[in-house]
């Protein structure tokens, strides 16, 4: 006697309307970013209220641009520029099929800012 | 059926992932100062032994490890994350670590199957 979950759906792969989309995804991040660091200089008082809302801002419009099923991450990383090396990998295990991910990176004179967002689909 | 998944097999182990990061830094970075020519691969060593060790785990989590190493030179950093995922089998684990020369933080992000 197999028992079943309430679920609306037996979709174990997104259609491909609602597939995670890197490139579209890609450029919401480059769109928000560009709008709100444009010109901004690093100041420690004001940074980790700023990355917090880039955090939410770029998680609110992923999440509305209808990637239903998946469940997101964002990850957003503000550093003064100083001549400093920085280097930022990732690897995931997960399925390739329905996963997928989508990063930029901002830079002005004071300030380097990368954002990456990894989506996962929920069975 | 009783091959379903029981309750304790789908909360996320902050400490085990804890434990796994810092010995794979210990391993992989050790006692060594920033060098560029060396940070690709240590980054990459660093990522790949957590998740090779995640995976032996035997979870049914999927897992996305990451790693930003930073060459301390007195400029400053900050990091925010933000989730959308279920906040009862699904989990974070960040780690920061310190040597003179850099600064090496890794965080890794369970989610439930």
């Amino acid at each position: 006697m197999v028992e079943v979950e309430g679920s609306d759906s037996y979709l174990i792969r997104p259609n491909h309307q609602h597939k995670f989309k890197p490139t579209i995804v890609k450029e919401y991040i480059h769109e928000i970013l560009r709008e709100r660091l444009s010109g901004v200089l690093y100041d420690p008082e004001s940074v980790p209220e700023l990355t917090r809302s880039l955090a939410e801002a770029v998680k609110d419009k992923v999440k509305n641009a209808g990637f239903d099923k998946y469940k997101l991450i964002v990850q957003v990383i503000i550093g003064e520029q100083r001549g400093q090396g920085v280097k930022m990998s990732s690897k995931c295990l997960w399925d390739a099929d329905t996963d997928n991910y989508a990063a930029d990176v901002f830079m002005n004179e004071s300030l380097f800012c990368l954002v990456a967002v990894f989506g996962s689909y929920y069975y | 059926m009783d091959d379903y998944l029981t309750d304790e097999q789908t909360v996320f182990d902050v400490d085990d992932v804890n434990k796994i990061i810092k010995d794979t830094l210990e391993t992989v970075i050790g006692e060594n100062s920033y060098k560029h020519s060396r940070v690709n691969q240590w980054s990459t060593n660093v990522v790949e032994q957590c998740l090779l060790r995640l995976s032996k785990l035997g979870k049914p989590y999927k897992y996305i490890v990451n790693c930003f190493i930073m060459q301390k030179n007195g400029a400053g950093q900050q990091t925010a994350t933000s989730y959308f995922w279920d906040n009862s089998s699904d989990g974070s684990c960040m780690v920061k670590w310190e040597k003179d020369s850099m600064y090496v933080q890794v965080s890794v992000f369970g989610l439930a199957i």
